[in-house]
Order: structure tokens, then sequence, then C-alpha cells
């Protein structure tokens, strides 16, 4: 009997856990470069029940189990800002940024200049070209950033931004700020054919209405298992007060 | 429930969105307003399931992990230093730059801030001060009874003075650049100050390098586009709204776990 409540139990776990997920994805809806992220579920069978002695054959019972969760590494819409250094990619590469963590990787292309005329993420984290970070002199105004990402002033180059792609993204990890690092055995490649925007910058790629969508699902799931498992109470309830009664 | 929290992050940071937007929709006709942008990156992650964990003894690998993620923060507000729009105005003490660089003003405490603004008035000394009377860095102090106060594109003031005929240079206006301009603080008054993101100013004559020059009788206005602050306006507040809806569908479920109790 106990298992029913289990199962049910097991149900309203994941589907908490994908709450979780779609409330962080709607939080970022507005976030620069954000991916979003789904929540993927597995069936657990249980391999049998707990007496085998019976004559009759047990069916097995399949709990569900969160397995992971994906990244959409989808192309967000690009938006125009007209701010020089916003620099969008269009394609499925990364920017790489130098944290006091290491290398990490970015889609988020927001970039400005320090005071000492490095090009940074808002973080402050520098964003590495292929000959390292990427410097300006004093005096350098209309940059141009060209498509496969060459930086120009009008006086000669400024370096060219390193972009990378990875042969199975998935498994990238999120870090947070923006960023995602590699796990070991994920190795960048130099990306093949990159493609950068100049002037834009790429939004959260979350579809609101797909989100809410998931949101009155997992709502109405949740609801619905809680009344099954309210009215499986009752019947024990109901059992054990019919079972135990003395007659008088 | 954690959901819950994420959310008031989302509202949260869609709440900080409107009120720069709003500060840039109200400054819309404030002269050498340069607007914001609220910037945003997601917050920590944790990370369940780790990927890359060994899921057999045969060295089979997970391929991605299970990761919540818990909000968003914001990380900045940029401001876009692009160029406004000059607009011709007719009063000889206007002063817009076209191009790169601040006027340097001296503040009344001694501080040199820096503007955009160059809607400048001669005061009762005669020294060209801007709108709040604060005076312009070097001073330039305009003879009495002197007339024809013209500025050159490379910031050369030159006036006749009475009683004579050419007119003769009073001074030179210079002007302020920094490597990075959006790390200047702004402190309203439409006055910005340095601060160790923006780099130490580099002084110059207008014009020459990659200053910009000046253009007399004209100021320079705000950056502020009403249609895309508008646009931004709409997606803050639909953002909002499902963020709410959010904290809404957690609440409900909340509800459901704790009405199982009797």
């Amino acid at each position: 009997m106990a298992n029913a409540s289990l199962i049910g139990l097991s149900r309203q776990m994941a589907l908490r856990r994908e709450l979780d997920v779609v409330s962080n994805n709607v939080a970022n809806i507005n976030t620069t470069g954000f991916k979003g992220d789904t929540a993927v579920f597995e069936e657990y069978v249980m391999p049998k029940a707990r007496h085998d002695g019976f004559p009759g054959k047990h069916s097995k019972l399949s709990y569900v189990h969160d397995r992971a969760t994906w990244h959409d590494l989808t192309q967000g819409p690009l938006r125009q800002t007209g701010n020089p250094l916003d620099v969008a990619i269009d394609g499925k590469d990364f920017f790489v940024v130098q944290t006091p963590q290491g290398e990490r990787y970015t889609r988020n292309g927001s970039f400005q200049i320090n005071s000492t005329g490095e090009l940074v993420t808002s973080q402050g984290y520098r964003v590495m070209g292929e000959a390292g970070p990427i410097q300006f002199q004093t005096d350098d105004k209309d940059i141009i950033i060209n498509r496969d990402g060459t930086i120009a002033v009008p006086d000669g180059t400024r370096g060219k931004l390193r972009l990378v792609s990875f042969e199975d993204a998935q498994r990238l990890r999120k870090d947070g700020f923006s960023t995602f690092s590699a796990p070991n055995g994920v190795v960048p490649q130099a990306s093949q054919l990159p493609h950068v925007i100049q002037g834009s910058i790429e939004q959260s790629n979350v579809k609101g209405i797909v989100e809410m969508t998931r949101l009155i699902e997992v709502t109405r799931a949740y609801t619905q298992t809680a009344t099954l498992l309210q009215q499986h109470g009752d019947m024990r309830k109901s059992s054990i007060e019919r079972l135990a009664e003395v007659p008088a | 429930m954690r959901a819950l929290h994420t959310a008031a992050t989302g509202m949260m940071a869609q709440e900080l969105n409107v009120q720069v937007i709003s500060n840039n929709i109200a400054n819309m006709r404030t002269t050498g307003y340069k607007r914001q942008r609220a910037e945003f990156q997601d917050l920590l992650y944790e990370h369940v399931r780790r990927v890359g964990t060994q899921t057999s003894e045969q060295g089979n690998i997970l391929p991605s992990g299970i990761e919540l993620g818990s909000g968003v923060k914001t990380v900045g507000t940029p401001r876009l230093m692009t160029q406004g729009t000059p607009i011709t105005t007719g009063k000889e003490h206007d002063i817009a730059i076209r191009g790169e660089g601040f006027f340097p003003i001296t503040m009344p405490d001694g501080r040199t801030a820096y503007t955009r603004d160059g809607s400048f008035a001669v005061d009762a000394t005669g020294r060209l001060v801007t709108a709040q009377g604060y005076l312009i860095e070097p001073a330039i102090t305009v003879p009495q009874n002197s007339t024809g106060f013209t500025v050159n594109a490379q910031g050369q003031v030159m006036v006749t003075p009475a009683g004579t005929t050419t007119p003769t240079q009073i001074g030179q206006i210079q002007i302020a650049m920094f490597m990075n301009k959006s790390g200047l603080q702004g402190i309203g008054d439409n006055l910005y100050l340095e601060t160790p993101s923006s780099g130490t100013p580099q002084l110059g004559t207008p014009g020459t390098l990659s200053f910009g020059n000046l253009m007399q009788n004209a100021l320079e206005q705000a950056n502020v586009e009403a249609v895309s602050e508008i646009s931004d306006l709409i997606a803050a507040q639909r953002a909002y709204e499902m963020n709410a809806k959010v904290v809404t569908a957690a609440d409900q479920m909340l509800q459901s776990t704790s009405g199982m109790m009797r």
C-alpha cells in the first residue's frame, strides 16, 4: 500500500525540481546570452516488489527520477543596441573569458573597456583574443569588430576575438554570471566559421509562452498527484477504521 | 521552496529594469543625458548531479547533470555613451561636443566633474559657468562690454573687446577623455565624476587626435529613443508578470501540499 504514496511522492519531488528549473528560466528572461534549461525525467523501474512468493504475477513499480537538466543551446534573438562594444555570436560558438577560476565560456557579448584599456565583460573578466587579452590604446576610437572577430581601429588591428566551439556543448557546466565551464575531458576547439555581429547582443533564449505552458502543466500535475495521494490516504484511513472495528 | 525565491529575484530584477527605463524616459529632454541599460546575469547553480560523473564501472559518463539555478542578479547599469543629436539653439553660450570628450567643471568643493551639457552662461563677473553656476575648467572670463562671443571647432574662444573691431582670443576650452567612459559615476546635475573604473582623464584640445570638436549655438540632446524605451518597458512588465505567475504557481503547489494534511 505504501508504494502508491512513494510513487506519488517521487512524482511530486520531480515536479518541484521542474518548477525550480522553470522559475530560473523565467527569472532570466531578460538576461543577455542566457540559455534556458529543461528538466529531463526518467522512469525508475523497481526490479521487484517486496514479496516474491505469490503465485500470481507481480507488476513492476515505476518511480520517476530526475535524470538531467538539458541546456537549450539554440540561438537567442538578436537585439540591436548600436553600442560598438556589444557583440553577438551567430552560430554555436562561445567567447572565451578569463576569470580568477580559469578560462570560462560565455555567449554574453556585452563588453566594455576598463580603465587600463582592456576589453572586459560587465563582470570585469578579460575577454580573450587569439593572442591573449585584447588591449586598446587610450586614443582608440571608431572600433570595428568584423564578422570573423577581428577588432580594428583606424590605425591597425587590436586582436581577434577567440571563439571556440564544443563537440558536445551539453556537457558544459553553468557557473552563473553568464559563464559556462568545461569539465575534464571537454576540450574547446577553435571555431571553424566564426561569425560575430557588432552592435547587437544576444537576448535570452527563454520563450515566455513555453515556460508559462510548462508552469501550468507542472502545477496541474502536482495538484493532481496531491489529490491522488489524498484519496489514497482516505482509502487507508477508511480501511483501518473498518478493519479495526470491534463488533460490539 | 526554491522556486519562490528564484521568482522573487526575477521580479526584483525587472523592478530595477523598470526603474532604469523610467529614469531614461524622465531624462528624455535632458541636455547631454546618456541612457543607461540594466545588465543581468544568472545567479549561482546548484549541481545536484554533476556533469561527467561515471554512471557505471565500464566508465559510462553522464552526458549532462542536474543544474538548478537560483535566479538572476543585476550586474550593472552601464551608460551608453553614444552621441546624442545636436540641435541648434541660437544661444551663443551653448556649446555641443561632436564626438568624444567631456567639459571639465570645477565643483564648489574643488573637485573636478565632467559633463556633456554645454548650456553655459556668463555670470555677473563675466566668467563662463554651467547652468548651476559652476566654473568651467580652465576658467574663461569674458571682458566687460565685449561683443561677438564665438567658439570655434577647436575650442578657441574669441570676443571683440569694447572699442575695437578685431576679435581677440580670450581662452581655450579643453575637453577630457576617458579610457572607459561608461565607468564614470553620474552624480546628477548632468555631471560625472572620475572613478577607478573610468581611468584618469586625458585633457586635450577639441578637434585634435581623437577628441571631438565643438559646435557653438548648439546643445546635445539626450540619446534616449522613445520607441526602444517603451518596448523595453513592455518587455520588462511582461517579464515581471511571468515571474509573478511563477510565484502563484509555487504558492499553489505549496497549498496543495499543506491541504493534504488534515
